[in-house]
């Protein structure tokens, strides 16, 4: 399951690098694209804003079929505050421009499953696939606006996993 | 050299796509679909001549064949079983309106609404339309070369079809696809052109003809083709004519696997109807989405191969490392 992680995060790394190179975040030191795994980092006392941060929620499998399939929850949070240079007004706009790179992002709806505890990553079997996202309503606070968006990500347990 | 492999469970879909070709009604020559040569096209770019009419929805078939049992001995029992009757059904929703989906959908033929004639008498079809121009020589199928007071009859945006004078001849008319069968001579110059799928959209006028934002189906103009307006599209209840198209249908696997269904002959077989769609599940009474239902009978081929009459090939590649 942790393969099927990675691979939908890493797909999702590479398309926003193509989508908006521009979108970055400095953690421990590196420059990154603008896309974590929440529970791959320090734990935050508040999301960073303008950067996309996936958590991983819910879990289930079917047993029952020729390789076992699993479907893991994964909820994308996202907020900005707007830029400086337009006194923040300009947060709904920003908050669209993520809206957008995300279905950006999430298309096409598949990513090949690779090891990435192996280095370099290597090729599995099969392909992480998912559905269309259900975005959240925005959450406003103070000057900051949020959104979530829940996508299930699916996968198949190959030999060895 | 080795391979490792996975037990794929049943395939996983998110939707259809469909693809058609047009039948050669004249000669009967329905277009084949060989899925050992042309099994991975893009789906964004089928083989000429299939042309991708986009995801469709509510996608079923249905087999109508019927078999029997030959019964034989005392207390009779089953020998052996026959086929009594081969007949398939195929329905769908098209998520699009376009000339070719319109055409599909409808039981008959479909019409373009050519631009009228200034004070043409008003007819269900469309009045008497204005004249048509002729194309110069070197035009392609995205580019139609007029004569300058030609191009100036056409704006950006508008809509034109392509197709020869109506002169009085009988049978299948239209290019590349019969749009219509005629079955005793009509005196409207303009018929072909009134049912031709051969249109397209006007995306600039320039001082030397029209670029066209789409090519033209039928390719670039043919000699005798004449260039004319078109406002919208107009189809009937009723009439004699039956749209037949060979039919390829795709599911595409989370896997990379294929499903297809390749329907060699299918005709329209119900009249134009729409399916309503409510854009929010909570509000029936707001905006819906108007669908156009398309419901096909297969006609049979005789296979080459064995010889046996079949309706439809279902192919199956699967995805790279599966057990099979």
């Amino acid at each position: 399951m942790q393969n099927a992680k990675d691979s939908f995060y890493m797909a999702l790394r590479t398309r926003l690098t193509e989508i908006n190179p521009q979108r970055t975040i400095l953690v421990r030191g590196t420059v990154r694209p603008g896309i974590l795994v929440e529970e791959a980092e320090a734990p935050f006392s508040q999301f960073p804003s303008d950067v996309f941060v996936l958590r991983w929620l819910g879990l289930a499998v079917d047993m029952d079929l020729a390789s076992t399939m699993t479907g893991e929850q994964c909820e994308i949070v996202y907020q900005t505050c707007g830029t400086q240079s337009f006194g923040g007004l300009d947060r709904g706009r920003a908050l669209s421009t993520m809206d957008e790179e995300l279905m950006a992002m999430i298309q096409p709806f598949y990513t090949p499953k690779l090891n990435y505890a192996a280095t370099p990553p290597a090729a599995m079997l099969t392909q992480v696939f998912w559905d269309e996202p259900v975005f959240s309503p925005i959450v406003t606070q103070r000057d900051r606006l949020s959104r979530s968006a829940t996508v299930l990500v699916y996968s198949y347990q190959e030999q060895g996993e | 050299m080795a391979a490792t492999w996975f037990s794929a469970p049943a395939p996983v879909s998110r939707r259809v796509r469909a693809f058609f070709a047009p039948v050669n009604r004249a000669a009967q020559t329905p277009v084949l679909f060989d899925p050992s040569e042309q099994g991975w096209f893009s789906l964004d770019a089928p083989p000429a001549p299939w042309i991708s009419l986009g995801w469709v929805q509510d996608f079923v078939r249905k087999t109508a064949s019927k078999s029997a049992a030959l019964m034989t001995g005392i207390p009779a029992a089953p020998l052996e079983q026959v086929r009594e009757t081969l007949e398939a059904q195929v329905s769908l929703q098209f998520l699009s309106w376009t000339k070719l989906t319109m055409g599909l959908a409808t039981g008959s033929q479909h019409m373009n609404i050519l631009a009228p004639a200034i004070g043409a008498a008003p007819a269900a079809d469309g009045a008497q339309a204005s004249p048509a121009v002729t194309p110069q020589s070197g035009s392609t199928s995205t580019s139609i070369l007029l004569a300058l007071t030609d191009a100036a009859k056409f704006t950006p945006g508008a809509i034109v079809a392509v197709d020869a004078d109506y002169n009085g001849q009988t049978g299948y008319v239209g290019t590349p696809v019969a749009g219509a069968y005629v079955r005793q001579v009509l005196t409207d110059v303009d018929y072909v052109r009134r049912v031709t799928f051969n249109v397209a959209l006007v995306s600039q006028v320039t001082a030397t003809g029209l670029n066209l934002a789409e090519p033209l189906p039928g390719g670039a103009p043919a000699t005798g083709a004449k260039v004319q307006a078109v406002t919208g599209f107009v189809d009937r209840e009723g009439g004699s004519f039956y749209q037949e198209w060979s039919g390829l249908f795709v599911m595409e696997g989370s896997q990379g696997e294929r499903i297809f269904f390749h329907y060699p002959r299918l005709q329209a077989m119900t009249g134009a109807e729409e399916a309503v769609s409510p854009l929010n599940q909570k509000n029936q009474g707001g905006h819906s989405r108007v669908l156009l239902k398309g419901q096909f009978l297969a006609l049979p081929v005789m296979d080459p191969l064995d010889g046996e009459r079949v309706v439809c090939y279902r192919s199956f590649l699967p995805a790279a490392n599966a057990l099979v």
